[in-house]
């Protein structure tokens, strides 16, 4: 290598320049008369728009006839309507350069979608078609019975899947949140009523929340949503009462046998919170030094001093009654008690010593600034303003998010931690092959065998 | 109908160093790339998987910014960063608050002037590529399929067909020698492009680039291996072992016109009329209609960001009731309609309004969520790459429209034959996971 002149250029980082303010987009918030609340915003980078038309419910309001029938009803809403066939749907959509995609989670049913602005009207009316008159075809109810049936016993040879079924299980009990996905025997039993009652439920104005973002006028679009939505109507589903969650003393070790397993899972959890709750940008913020950035603890440690995973993670997982902390790993086999010991290490060290001032404000920054990259894509944009109608957080959440979070002290994040972040009571989900990884496992509390399927093997 | 302008400034230092800005203040953040004319297609023989593991070195520390600091000087300005890895291209980007532009640029230009990295971080590495590689594909159902199963079946030049992620025993064979070797040859600035996007001035950051980037030292031009496959007679066929799974799969792939050709824009407009989405016709007839598969989808992995041999890909899972000759049966049948009878006009029209559509996205669209104004980074660093030509973001989109009707007919009949696919079977060998538990 030829040398160059070390004078030419700086020896250390640059400093940053002067922040640059932050300002959201302005929200119009509209409520219909059906109870339909409407949230508008312009973004104008590209001749498009991005839209979602939510539901305040989803898979925990309906478990008790079933698991997955919000998934299923969602699935199938897209494959009729009274005025369109399935193959009619999916063309008119081409037709417009737009794409379209129906969810159910826990707390919410949702149809997502994109199109050109030229063609905003008629995409609107496509999903109002969807949300008010769907038809649920018997063929091709049972066409997406039959495709869920595989992708069932499919998602079972998946160790991801595998450690996320579990750990719900261990945290959430009875609650309708411990039930992830259906059984082969449950999909089995799906009957194309279960999907309309569910429809009629859970698919109603006043359930309802749409969010539009993107190049479009504001009052031009208005107009677009009281001409599709006005006249729709529907109460909201009556609240249904939820057990409470186990009460988890102790560190467990939950080991799922995955024959074959050329690595193991790990997924280690405990109870947390939700958005709404006072705590969350505290814990947001414990949780990004612990594991849930780059240059996080957990990160540093397993993967770049030690190479024991390529992918450690973790992350407050928000549900709307609850929520839960996790902490993810994929290492190698011969090292899940060493992976373990400095997860545990990790969790320790947080709730005993106090971050150190450069360590808090490097945090700070962080989550700040990450913050605000959602404000670049109108896809970003609508996520932001959709979690905070949905959670029912303040107004000004968005606006104030940075400061709250340039606020917080090292007091702030010990006590967080030890609130929350308690080593000798989390749970503990091992995926692999119980030959590489039990005597391992076994090290960190009393274990529980299970197969893939769920069942308790000696 | 008037398709969005990119603002491009573009600029070559004196080194060869190419720098694009594409300025845009909608949001207070900028984003910036740095793109290396290598992928693993390109990397050294015997040295599978090379080009990826070096990626993760150039995370490991140089001149001035030691392991560690790379990542947490960009997380502790509010940023995010990654890398990857791809058939012809190598990139790291950053998206940061505009205050930050400077020290990313220090940092590119830090770790493109000297690599500073050590046997211990090269073996930390590779232990962290074999979990990579791990919890991708040998213990994943499906995993690789078809990306990593197709090309030694398919191709027959070592460029094209080996296994971009490593054999983990050239894994272990590479050297700090080699580290070095690879980055003075091919990570010198006249064989990149530096792209910033986002809240800047154009004016401000090109100084800067100069600043940082003008007194690194060019290299040689890097000599590159020819990529191209010697002609293909008949079909190509092959079997992978599913271990996990419980459906077999298969992967049907043809090889692409030449790109930027006009049968290339074409092609890719069938491979939305077979591949786009639910109104594909693949997924369609073998999903929707016959009912034989599960899963139907794939097309032209990355259009814009590839520059040699490459394929449009179907990737069928089926339902073990219907044999793997019925499936393919069924599949052929969506080739053979659409070569003799072409498509309709109307057809044609909306697959173009989609793709003008999808092609906005892109231009306007992040990855996974995080990482504003990826997508046009990636077409500006991949157009001044291959043809020097950044300007192509703003025009290439015509070629696409202006393709007639009797054109998708004529590519199918002259790209869509046995001779010129390769198919891959990936069998499982549980038939039910109940009982192999």
């Amino acid at each position: 290598m030829m040398a160059s002149p070390a004078q030419e250029f700086p020896v250390s980082a640059p400093a940053l320049a002067p922040e640059r303010p932050v300002t959201w987009p302005t929200r119009q918030r509209v409520q219909l008369s059906n109870g339909l609340q409407i949230v508008l915003a312009e973004a104008h980078a590209i001749p498009k728009f991005h839209g979602e038309l939510f539901f305040r419910a989803g898979e925990a309001l309906v478990s008790d006839r079933s698991v997955g029938l919000a998934e299923m009803t969602a699935a199938v809403l897209r494959t009729g309507t009274a005025n369109r066939t399935s193959r009619q749907i999916e063309e008119d959509l081409r037709r417009l350069g737009a794409n379209l995609g129906t969810s159910a989670g826990q707390d919410t049913s949702a149809i997502s979608f994109t199109g050109l602005s030229e063609f905003a009207e008629p995409l609107l009316g496509l999903v109002s078609e969807l949300a008010r008159r769907a038809t649920f075809p018997e063929p091709e109810f049972e066409r997406e019975r039959r495709q869920k049936l595989e992708e069932v016993k499919l998602e079972r040879t998946s160790p991801g899947f595998l450690a996320g079924e579990r750990l719900r299980k261990v945290l959430f009990g009875s609650h309708p949140y411990a039930r992830v996905s259906p059984s082969e025997e449950q999909v089995a039993a799906y009957i194309r009523g279960d999907l309309d009652q569910v429809y009629r439920k859970i698919y109603t104005p006043e359930n309802a929340l749409l969010v539009l973002v993107g190049d479009f006028e504001p009052q031009a679009m208005l107009a677009i949503t009281e001409k599709t939505f006005g006249n729709w109507t529907g109460k909201k589903p009556e609240p249904k009462a939820t057990p409470q969650l186990p009460e988890l003393n102790g560190r467990r070790v939950y080991l799922v046998h995955n024959p074959g397993s050329v690595q193991t899972q790990l997924l280690v959890g405990c109870h947390a919170i939700t958005r709404k709750h006072p705590d969350w940008i505290r814990l947001g913020l414990a949780n990004s030094i612990y594991g849930g950035a780059f240059n996080s603890r957990l990160v540093m440690n397993i993967r770049e001093a030690k190479g024991y995973t390529y992918s450690p993670r973790s992350g407050v997982n928000p549900l709307r009654q609850h929520g839960y902390f996790s902490i993810s790993a994929a290492v190698r086999n011969d090292v899940v008690a060493a992976s373990l010991t400095e997860i545990v290490y990790e969790l320790d060290r947080l709730r005993s010593l106090p971050v150190p001032a450069s360590e808090l404000a490097d945090a700070q920054n962080y989550l700040s600034g990450v913050f605000s990259m959602g404000l670049a894509t109108q896809e970003g944009l609508l996520s932001q303003f959709s979690t905070v109608e949905l959670n029912g957080l303040p107004q000004d959440y968005l606006e104030t998010y940075r400061d709250k979070v340039r606020a917080l002290t090292s007091a702030d994040l010990l006590a967080t931690a030890r609130k929350y972040l308690d080593s000798a009571n989390v749970q503990i989900v091992v995926v692999g092959d119980r030959a590489q990884i039990q005597e391992q496992a076994a090290l960190f509390g009393p274990l529980e065998l299970y197969d893939a399927h769920g069942s308790r093997l000696q | 109908m008037t398709s969005p302008q990119i603002p491009i400034h573009k600029h070559t230092l004196k080194n060869g160093l190419r720098v694009v800005i594409a300025p845009d203040s909608a949001a207070p953040v900028v984003t910036v790339g740095v793109y290396y004319k290598i992928g693993f297609r390109l990397e050294p023989q015997g040295r599978s998987g090379f080009a990826h593991l070096f990626e993760h070195m150039m995370f490991q520390g140089s001149e001035n910014a030691p392991k560690m600091q790379h990542i947490k000087l960009i997380n502790s300005s509010g940023g995010v960063l990654n890398g990857s890895t791809m058939y012809d291209v190598t990139n790291y980007y950053e998206a940061v608050p505009s205050n930050a532009l400077e020290r990313v640029l220090w940092l590119e230009a830090d770790r493109m002037r000297a690599l500073r990295v050590d046997e211990e971080n090269l073996i930390n590495q590779r232990d962290v590529v074999k979990e990579e590689v791990r919890v991708n594909v040998l213990n994943q159902p499906y995993g690789g399929f078809p990306w990593l199963d197709m090309p030694p079946v398919a191709f027959r030049n070592w460029a094209n067909a080996h296994n971009f992620y490593g054999d983990f025993a050239d894994l272990d064979a590479a050297s700090l020698a080699d580290v070095q070797k690879f980055f003075h040859t091919y990570y010198v600035p006249n064989n990149a492009v530096l792209l910033l996007l986002g809240d800047l001035n154009p004016q401000e950051g090109m100084a800067l680039a100069e600043k940082y980037f003008g007194t690194i030292n060019p290299g040689a031009a890097p000599a590159f291996a020819d990529p191209t496959e010697p002609p293909q007679s008949e079909e190509r066929q092959g079997y992978v072992q599913e271990k996990f799974g419980t459906l077999p799969a298969m992967a049907i792939g043809y090889v692409l016109p030449p790109r930027r050709t006009a049968e290339w824009h074409s092609m890719v407009l069938l491979d939305q009329a077979l591949h786009g989405g639910r109104a594909g016709r693949v997924y369609r007839e073998l999903v929707l209609e016959k009912q034989i598969a599960v899963e139907a989808d794939g097309g032209i992995d990355d259009v814009f960001g590839y520059n040699g041999p490459a394929q449009t890909t179907t990737r069928i899972l089926h339902k073990p009731e219907y044999s793997a000759e019925q499936t393919l049966a069924a599949f052929d049948a969506v080739i053979r309609e659409v070569q003799e009878k072409g498509i309709s006009q109307e057809e044609l029209d909306h697959l173009k309004v989609k793709w003008r559509s999808d092609y906005y996205s892109t231009l306007e669209g992040g990855r996974g969520g995080y990482m504003p104004r990826y997508g046009l980074m990636h077409l500006l660093a991949c157009f001044s790459l291959f043809d020097n030509q950044p300007e192509l973001v703003n025009s290439i989109l015509e070629g696409f429209l202006a393709v007639p009707g009797d054109q998708i007919q004529a590519v199918a009949q002259k790209y869509l034959r046995p001779q010129n696919r390769a198919i891959v079977f990936r069998t499982p060998v549980k038939q039910d996971a109940k009982e192999a538990a």
